[in-house]
């Protein structure tokens, strides 16, 4: 029988002046009016906003110095991150390579790669793209088609990649190819390699989302030269390299905290005394927030000790995108959204019309909530 | 928080419980369901194990720690006894500083309180003494044996009235905010009993869905199967993950939120696993016969009591809301 515990965490001490840190730091930025607070977590992006983070020490926290890091704990970096987070600050730019590329280059990529980038990306000065998705692979990741064939000294890379999220700003983008086998052998002959976006043979397209925004791209690679030491894991490791990076980055705070500043856009407009039903669901939201937020730190906590806690970063998942999905619906039921003339109500419904239109990708980003749901199911035994 | 010790010893204490739930209580939530009296030997048993005097307050964290623990697995196990109430009742007295009398006790939720009658008051009528909220700061030790009226929940538990007129005051004494203490604590224990037999509809509803063939293959191959049987795991991990945040911080700092905050999700949790596991298992799990129902109807009744998840979320949002909307992330990060 399987059993969910969520233990508790006890933060470092550094964790609370950390804390009052990065809080001083974004209240600061906000007051030079250097970013807006909105919606989405992993939407909006500003390099320079990364590279005043970088400087900060703010990424690659947990890395060794030697690759520029600034050995702290994966219990500090959430304090970070969730700050960032609660703040509705522009993170995009830095964001998959700080949470995820970073990482993964440092636990299995090739020592010259290690030194080349690492210390870029914790300066807040290179940023990452994830290449996994093509336009007749999506949740079936093991169907990628496109290939990488070893030349003298690497690969050339053929083939086409979907909804890569900023590519148009990433210096680089890891992406899952196929270097054996058919689509047919699956899970078999895939590896991750990275490449640099800079390139010859590499075409970036924009494609506008539903809401008029240019987040993700078409990318197409038109055989287009790798270094051999450019693969992450080894070659034929690709998959095992995909699925344990999506496992880990699942039960974030990024998982629950995209509708965030819409919620405490809630609570000013609706003010101090609120009426019964206005106080029972908004009190329903701060109730689920706040379970998030335990679920969430005790998986940090569980990663930190070595453990892989993977069925219980997919219940966070599933759990935390419904939850950002249902502030906007629960808010517009309290607040009706109606064009206003002027006031502090504009930034409140400004930011639930992005939501409304932004949320049904949060369900789909990282993992469908379908996908997820049947990875729980096989952690609970039934599959 | 627990070290290796504090650990080992609650695992003897919740593998005691087990064995004495298999020894003496096969059956014993059938046999108890919605008559009036009280399974004694069951009580006893658990009094010789040292089982209903934990969780009081100068046993500090590890004393609520164990005493949660206890609860969550008496609840798993759906035994039909006042642990719960009686481990909740000696913490209030023991603030309140009235001697604490033997064996079983009862506390009359506060908000069910009203002229001259204490309504859903667990094992009234059989228990030594129930503590009772007379005014917002006192509270009272009343013997309510030949004063209270008999009823029960929807899970046949008896849920008694009693005639606060007719009862006998073994004692009183003021304490500050006694009904928002009794509101709190009580609502914090059914959430860890909730999270408990919460645990126990999702192993049910996991064997089952593994052993019922349908179609020629079991009904845990299917899909729709799979997905129903996620979601309640998921709200299920919710609801134990609000309910232990819960222990902590009422045992660290007597934190009413967290206590709001874990009646509100777990209850909330528990319609949705009721719902899901009564889906699952079809007709079979409808049936008096079957036993799901002694923990999903406990699951409906005690999201009720000490007060619905409705209630606690309304009270979440009203101190949110009186804090000032910037002063939310403050509050949900105070305490790391």
């Amino acid at each position: 029988m399987p059993e969910f515990r969520f233990e508790p965490v006890d933060m470092p001490p550094a964790a609370t002046h950390l804390r009052a840190e990065v809080r001083a730091f974004l209240d600061e930025e906000k007051a030079k009016g250097t970013f807006t607070p909105t919606v989405g977590a992993m939407v909006a992006a500003d390099p320079s906003f990364s590279a005043r983070l970088g400087a900060r020490g703010y990424l690659g926290m947990t890395w060794p110095k030697e690759y520029g890091g600034h050995e702290r704990s994966a219990l500090e970096r959430y304090v970070v991150v969730e700050e960032l987070l609660a703040a509705g600050s522009p993170v995009m730019a830095h964001w998959i390579a700080d949470r995820q590329s970073g990482p993964q280059i440092r636990k299995h990529g090739a020592e010259r790669v290690k030194k080349m980038i690492l210390p870029e990306i914790a300066a807040g000065r290179c940023f990452f793209a994830i290449g996994m998705s093509e336009p007749d692979t999506g949740s079936d990741l093991a169907s990628v088609k496109t290939r990488a064939v070893p030349v003298e000294g690497g690969f050339r890379v053929t083939g086409r990649k979907v909804w890569t999220s900023y590519a148009h700003m990433a210096h680089y983008v890891i992406a899952l190819v196929r270097t054996g086998g058919r689509p047919e052998d699956r899970h078999v002959g895939l590896t991750q390699l990275i490449i640099d976006m800079k390139s010859p043979g590499i075409e970036v397209r924009p494609i506008i989302n539903v809401y008029g925004s240019h987040e993700f791209n078409e990318v197409t690679f038109d055989d287009v030269f790798v270094p051999e030491d450019m693969s992450v894991g080894g070659i034929g490791n690709g998959w095992a390299m995909v699925t344990s990076e999506l496992a880990f980055e699942r039960s974030g705070p990024d998982r629950f905290m995209s509708t965030y500043p819409l919620l405490v856009e809630a609570f000013r407009e609706i003010g101090e005394s609120p009426n019964a039903s206005e106080a029972a669901e908004l009190g329903r939201l701060v109730a689920h927030l706040a379970t998030l937020r335990r679920m969430s730190t005790s998986i940090a906590g569980m990663l930190n000790e070595g453990k892989s806690p993977v069925t219980e970063a997919a219940l966070v998942k599933d759990l935390g995108t419904t939850f950002e999905q249902s502030i906007p619906e629960i808010t517009r039921r309290l607040l009706p959204l109606e064009p206003r003339g002027g006031g502090n109500g504009q930034v409140y419904d400004g930011l639930q019309q992005l939501a409304q239109m932004q949320a049904p990708c949060y369900s789909i980003r990282g993992g469908t909530r379908e996908i997820l749901r049947g990875m729980i199911a096989r952690g609970l035994g039934l599959r | 928080m627990s070290n290796e010790t504090e650990d080992g010893v609650r695992d003897l204490m919740l593998r005691s419980l087990d064995r004495i739930v298999e020894e003496k209580a096969e059956g014993a939530a059938q046999k108890a369901d919605g008559k009036p009296g009280f399974p004694a030997a069951l009580w006893t048993a658990l009094e010789e194990a040292g089982m209903t005097a934990l969780g009081e307050e100068n046993e500090g964290d590890l004393g609520l720690g164990n005493a949660a623990a206890l609860i969550e697995r008496a609840a798993y196990h759906t035994l039909p006894v006042p642990l719960a109430e009686t481990i909740l009742a000696r913490r209030l007295l023991a603030k309140a500083g009235i001697d604490i009398p033997d064996g079983a006790l009862s506390v009359a939720p506060p908000s069910a309180n009203r002229d001259g009658k204490a309504a859903g008051v667990p094992w009234a009528g059989s228990v030594a003494g129930v503590v009772v909220v007379t005014s917002p700061d006192t509270l009272a030790l009343v013997d309510a044996r030949g004063a209270s009226s008999p009823g029960f929940n929807m899970a046949g538990e008896p849920r008694q009235t009693i005639d606060l007129a007719r009862a006998k005051v073994v004692a009183s004494a003021k304490l500050a905010e006694a009904a928002k203490i009794a509101e709190a604590e009580g609502a914090l224990i059914r959430a860890v009993q909730m999270s408990g037999a919460m645990s126990r509809v999702l192993e049910h509803g996991l064997t089952w869905a593994n052993d019922r063939v349908q179609f020629g293959r079991p009904i845990a191959r299917f899909q729709a199967i799979q997905h129903l049987m996620a979601e309640l795991a998921a709200e299920g991990a919710a609801g134990s993950a609000s309910a232990l945040m819960a222990v902590e911080a009422m045992a660290e700092r007597g934190d009413r939120l967290s206590a709001a905050i874990a009646k509100a999700r777990t209850g909330e949790a528990a319609g949705r696993v009721c719902a899901i596991a009564h889906e699952v298992f079809g007709a079979m799990g409808f049936t008096q016969e079957h036993t799901l129902h002694y923990a999903t109807r406990r699951l409906w009744s005690w999201r009720n009591e000490f007060g619905s998840e409705v209630q606690w979320q309304a009270e979440i949002g009203r101190t949110i809301a009186a804090g000032g909307a910037d002063n939310l992330w403050a509050t949900l990060t105070a305490h790391g």
